[in-house]
């Protein structure tokens, strides 16, 4: 000590230096043994992991019907995060049968009495992993103790919950999802609403149409959106009361879910959503009326592949290339347009399709008439619209 | 003399004690940042993200000039990602090999009569091409203009969807990175306009048919040199930029745009020698100038795999051109400092990036002279030199040995003992002399710039190979 003392003094300006010096030394001691003992201490974890996996795994039928009792696993503590883990990964695959044999082991052994403690009791990263894991137990019970955490003031402690109810499917835990939303409680990105909604509300969907029905804006909006990806048949009545609804967005989601449910019903409601004033209702309604079996929806389609917006016209295009066997005819329909993009679109995504040889073939066999040159006409000159596109576009993109 | 001496050391020695103490600022916050992130990632299921009809599309840009011996392979990687929703635009950039055969040849590509629209304008295009046996892969074949970034642009133009992902077509993306990636983007996706993932080395490892089958860390010094440099960068300096949104760089090898945006701004700048670089600065100009509230992100554990220069002449160039870069973007944006209306980007990143980045080949390689040349004048006591310099040396090893343990306690993918001991091996020498000449290519960087000498050198490649370890 004395020594280093009297260095200190000799050192003069230099001493504040040889401190720094032996800090950043011990500091690269200390990461060097922090990292080399980590590394230990994970490995051992991993054998011992390895080795307790292997019995439990072995004495797995006896952990679920309770031959093992849960006191001789439940109070170690590497044990029971095993038995849980693997509880929880044999009810997200378990089939109806299996289901309540693992649930009773869980609600039994305390496990699940536990979490919902953790969920209710702990803070920060603890609280958010007791949800993520009552998520995954797909139990009724666990409901109340993640609605709870919807109120957190922690963004990431009420996107677990969201998480967490979305992951048990239960057409219950939309209800507390829905109410904290449509009161305008519930602050969380939106994409992870959604699929929340989406996962608890597919078995039941008319849930979202009275929540719906009473709400605004983008509440209204972000429920309709869900409601396009699960309405069915049996909804066909309300979502065509909504394709006249003054949002865009809601529109767009009912001509998606009217193209699921694939009705010939929907088809007059489509084909008005298909010149719609917003080109992102328009470019739904146009998918929608391509998964329609119904020869109807030809004319809208048409439309549709002359309209102003490149992805209509795609869709469009993406659509009428799939009409077979009537693509002569269509081929027909679409140069009676008159419009030279449409017809463009059309022989891309004829092209695309492999189709288009076949449509060249039938011409060929039929090309006695003065029409038939005319389809093939239109069919090799169509890359000089491509070019007189470019060319058009990139002169008024100069003028700009 | 004497005097200017003094005042040169003096200051050499504020500057190296600052420039450390903002990397321990870094480190921490790096620290700080990446345990919450791990946290958040426990309540995420990527193969609900993954099933979810909501997850957005994305198109992936992916520029490949001269690409013939693994366009094929890179391709077929990104069509084996994990994304429910993916549109690929290939952009063949007027390459003189046969890159646009060795695709048409496996994905039987057809001249499709598409109409493209050049919002952005570039070189002219050749023709637009679609797969038969592929409807996500769309290929453009345009002419060169000597730019990646002009290639860029004309897949923009092309592209169909929200959001555009610019990767590399010699890098390789791990399977499950635009999913993570895009969690991000999602995360909040009214305010998140780009994200950022992590660019990992990928000499050395194992890759099998254009995808990467085992990590190893690489044979060659000069590549394990460059694993660290990137580990700081990426796990300490990106993550702790993006703690304070004043992310400067999103790597050209992987990163998320909004494409409406991207398009607002113009694209990359064709002229651009740091085009990823130039593109965020511009980003944040035009978010700040709209006084829009945004985020530009960083998220550390999408991962994308890249071929590193492996030997001295094409790092040499590599930094040279790096180096090029950051002059080319900061001088245009010198009207962004210090001005309130730029928020923390024209306060403190882009001050950070002119005085620690720009100036430090600078300010380092004249204080080392001056300081020996003072030592030799009998101006500084040797003991002082001497102790300055191992003072410099130890702590930025520090830094460096702390990107090392935030690798180990977070991501690990060098798993072998062996790896990671080499890495901490190098760490003591990455500071001496490797530092020293990677500083005198980037002085060789900013006198080419002042030369006008702004030619593009060709880098030696290897290629992803399938039967060697290494590549």
């Amino acid at each position: 000590m004395e020594f280093a003392s009297r260095l200190l003094t000799h050192l003069g300006p230099a001493a504040l230096l040889l401190k720094a010096i032996l800090l950043s030394l011990s500091g690269i001691l200390l990461l060097l043994a922090f990292i080399v003992f980590r590394r230990w201490r994970r490995g051992r974890y991993f054998q011992r992991l390895n080795v307790r996996t292997y019995v439990i795994r072995t004495n797995w039928d006896s952990i679920v019907s309770g031959r093992i009792p849960a006191r001789s696993w439940r109070l170690r503590p590497l044990d029971c995060s095993i038995v849980e883990a693997m509880l929880l990964d044999a009810i997200e695959t378990a089939t109806a049968d299996e289901l309540p044999a693992l649930l009773r082991r869980l609600r039994d052994s305390g496990l699940l009495d536990m979490r919902i403690f953790e969920a209710r009791k702990l803070h920060g990263w603890r609280q958010r992993s007791a949800l993520v894991a009552l998520g995954r137990t797909r139990a009724p019970e666990a409901v109340p103790a993640l609605a709870e955490a919807l109120d957190s003031p922690s963004l990431d402690t009420r996107i677990a919950a969201v998480r967490g109810l979305g992951r048990t499917g239960l057409i219950e835990a939309a209800v507390p999802l829905l109410d904290c939303y449509i009161a305008g409680q519930l602050q969380v990105p939106e994409h992870v609403l959604k699929n929340a909604l989406a996962t608890c509300c597919r078995s039941y969907p008319s849930i979202l149409l009275s929540y719906l029905n009473h709400s605004r804006s983008v509440i209204r909006e972000l429920l309709a959106r869900v409601l396009g990806e699960l309405a069915g048949p049996d909804l066909l009545d309300e979502l065509l009361v909504l394709t006249a609804d003054p949002l865009p967005e809601v529109r767009a989601s009912a001509a998606r879910a009217l193209g699921n449910a694939k009705s010939s019903v929907a088809l007059a409601a489509l084909a008005a959503l298909s010149v719609d004033p917003v080109w992102f209702v328009r470019l739904r309604a146009v998918v929608a009326l391509g998964s329609l079996e119904h020869p109807g929806r030809i004319k809208p389609l048409l439309q549709g592949l002359c309209d102003v917006n490149r992805n209509v016209r795609q869709r469009a295009a993406w659509a009428l290339a799939r009409v077979e066997p009537d693509l002569g005819i269509i081929l027909e329909q679409v140069i009676d347009t008159r419009d030279k993009y449409a017809l463009q679109a059309f022989v891309s995504e004829l092209e695309r399709s492999g189709a288009m040889d076949k449509v060249i073939q039938a011409i060929v066999e039929h090309s006695q008439d003065a029409s038939g040159k005319l389809l093939l006409d239109a069919l090799t000159n169509s890359k000089d619209v491509l070019q007189r596109g470019a060319l058009a576009s990139a002169a008024s993109a100069g003028a700009r | 003399m004497l005097r200017l001496l003094s005042i040169s050391n003096y200051t050499l020695f504020v500057y190296y004690l600052l420039s450390n103490l903002i990397y321990l600022v870094l480190l921490v916050t790096a620290i700080f940042r990446n345990t919450l992130h791990r946290h958040r990632l426990a309540s995420l299921r990527l193969e609900r993200l993954k099933a979810s009809p909501f997850t957005p599309p994305i198109a992936l840009l992916v520029p490949a000039h001269n690409e013939e011996k693994f366009i094929v392979e890179s391709v077929g990687s990104l069509l084996r990602l994990d994304y429910p929703a993916l549109e690929i635009v290939v952009i063949n950039d007027g390459s003189r090999d046969n890159t646009l055969e060795e695709l048409k040849r496996v994905y039987q590509l057809r001249e499709a009569r598409l109409l493209y629209l050049p919002e952005i304008p570039t070189a002219p295009l050749r023709g637009i091409y679609r797969s038969a046996v592929e409807p996500r892969l769309l290929v453009l074949d345009k002419d060169s203009a000597g730019s990646k970034a002009d290639a860029v642009n004309a897949g923009l133009n092309a592209a169909t969807s929200p959001y555009v992902c610019i990767v590399d077509a010699d890098s390789i993306l791990e399977k499950d990175s635009l999913l993570r990636i895009m969690a991000g983007v999602l995360s909040d996706p009214g305010r998140v306009m780009a994200v950022g993932g992590i660019v990992r080395i990928l000499n050395g490892s194992r890759v099998v048919r254009g995808d990467l089958a085992e990590v190893q860390l690489p044979k060659a010094g000069i590549e394990v040199f460059q694993v660290i440099e990137y580990l700081r960068a990426f796990l300490i300096g990106r993550e702790a930029w993006a703690q304070f949104n004043v992310l400067p760089i999103i790597s050209g090898a992987f990163g998320v745009f909004r494409t409406d945006l991207v398009r607002a701004v113009g694209g990359y700048g064709s002229r651009a020698i740091g085009e990823d670089f130039d593109l965020v600065v511009r980003l944040h100009r035009y978010l700040q100038e709209q006084d829009k509230d945004y985020q530009i992100s960083f998220i550390p554990d999408p991962t994308c795999w890249t071929e590193v220069p492996s030997d001295m002449r094409s790092l040499a160039r590599q930094r040279a051109r790096w180096q090029k870069g950051l002059i080319d973007t900061l001088w245009p944006n010198r009207d962004m400092l210090f001005r309130k209306r730029y928020g923390l980007v024209g306060s403190l990143i882009l001050p950070y990036m002119v005085l620690f980045e720009l100036l430090a080949p600078v300010v380092e390689l004249t204080g080392y002279g001056t300081i020996i040349l003072a030592a030799v004048l009998g101006l500084l006591s040797h003991q002082f030199f001497l102790m300055f310099l191992l003072f410099g040396y130890a702590f930025a090893t520090l830094i460096s040995i702390g990107s090392v343990l935030l690798e180990e306690m977070t991501y690990r993918r060098y798993n072998r003992a062996r790896d990671v001991a080499r890495l901490l091996l190098y760490c003591l020498f990455e500071h001496f002399p490797y530092r020293q000449l990677t500083m005198i290519w980037r002085l060789q960087g900013i006198w080419q710039y002042l030369r006008g000498d702004l030619q593009w050198r060709e880098m030696k490649r290897t290629g992803l190979s399938e039967s060697s370890p290494s590549i």
